[in-house]
């Protein structure tokens, strides 16, 4: 999740509706909550994120840097997750996939291993 | 095809390894990978930190912050989760502690198993559901 402009309330029906944030690279303002209701951790239009929780210790990181996208990991139900690391201090997240995520972006994630792939793919046609 | 030839001359040589004492054991060269239990050695081709095993490509969550410190005290197993390229082109594994849920990532090796590093990097197509509605959205 990007920068609050709000501290988050007790009520999640009412103003979370119309919490926003600034992403941090992009700078689109955009709401904090996905149109099926799911809170989001990274920008829909360019997917980039930022580092406000520590995953190796727990709780709040006093990072804040930016985290871009840089995999695709796929979990057993199918769904998709996307992998951030943070310019800064390399640590990684995984973070679900939304609805209205840039699909493009996701699509250029997903397809990038194949696109440069360390050695020849024609050995398996044969298989 | 030939392969094109990446330059890497702006790259920090990889950190010489001190491997410390590995807890009494007499075998220093080799490990036994804990997902497949293949007898793996410890010298691989085209780097110089072995961290997954080159057949199925699990790896053991014992580094915490930086590689190669052993300071983890989860000891968990790790799966291989997704590829990552660096922006050299280099593919770079994912691997997922499925103990704490630590994420990690990590250079492939020269021995890797292809197959493997193939369907890992096939997968988030593999499935049709989700490819097809991106395709359609675009």
């Amino acid at each position: 999740m990007s920068t609050t402009n709000s501290s988050s309330s007790s009520n999640p029906s009412g103003f979370l509706r119309t919490e926003t944030f600034t992403c941090v690279w992009c700078g689109l303002a955009v709401t904090a909550l996905t149109p099926d209701g799911h809170r989001r951790n990274h920008c829909p239009s360019c997917l980039h994120s930022c580092h406000v929780l520590d995953q190796v210790d727990g709780g709040p990181s006093e990072c804040q840097s930016r985290m871009t996208p840089i995999s695709i990991a796929v979990l057993r139900n199918g769904d998709w997750m996307v992998i951030h690391r943070c310019v800064r201090c390399d640590e990684l997240t995984a973070n679900r996939a939304q609805v209205d995520d840039n699909q493009l972006i996701l699509m250029r994630l997903a397809v990038r291993p194949l696109a440069q792939p360390p050695f020849p793919l024609e050995a398996f046609g044969a298989l | 095809m030939p392969r094109r030839k990446v330059r890497r001359t702006d790259r920090r040589p990889q950190r010489a390894k001190d491997l410390p004492d590995r807890r009494g054991s007499a075998h220093t060269d080799a490990f036994r990978c804990v997902g497949c239990r293949l007898d793996v050695p410890l010298s691989a081709p085209g780097t110089a930190h072995r961290n997954h095993c080159p057949h199925c490509l699990t790896s053991l969550h014992v580094d915490r912050r930086i590689p190669g410190d052993r300071d983890a005290d989860c000891r968990g197993r790790m799966e291989a989760m997704g590829l990552s390229v660096r922006p050299d082109g280099e593919w770079m594994l994912i691997h997922h502690c499925l103990e704490c849920g630590e994420l990690s990532v990590n250079r492939i090796a020269g021995d890797d198993n292809p197959l493997a590093l193939l369907r890992m990097a096939v997968r988030p197509l593999s499935d049709s559901r989700v490819p097809v509605r991106v395709l359609l959205t675009l």
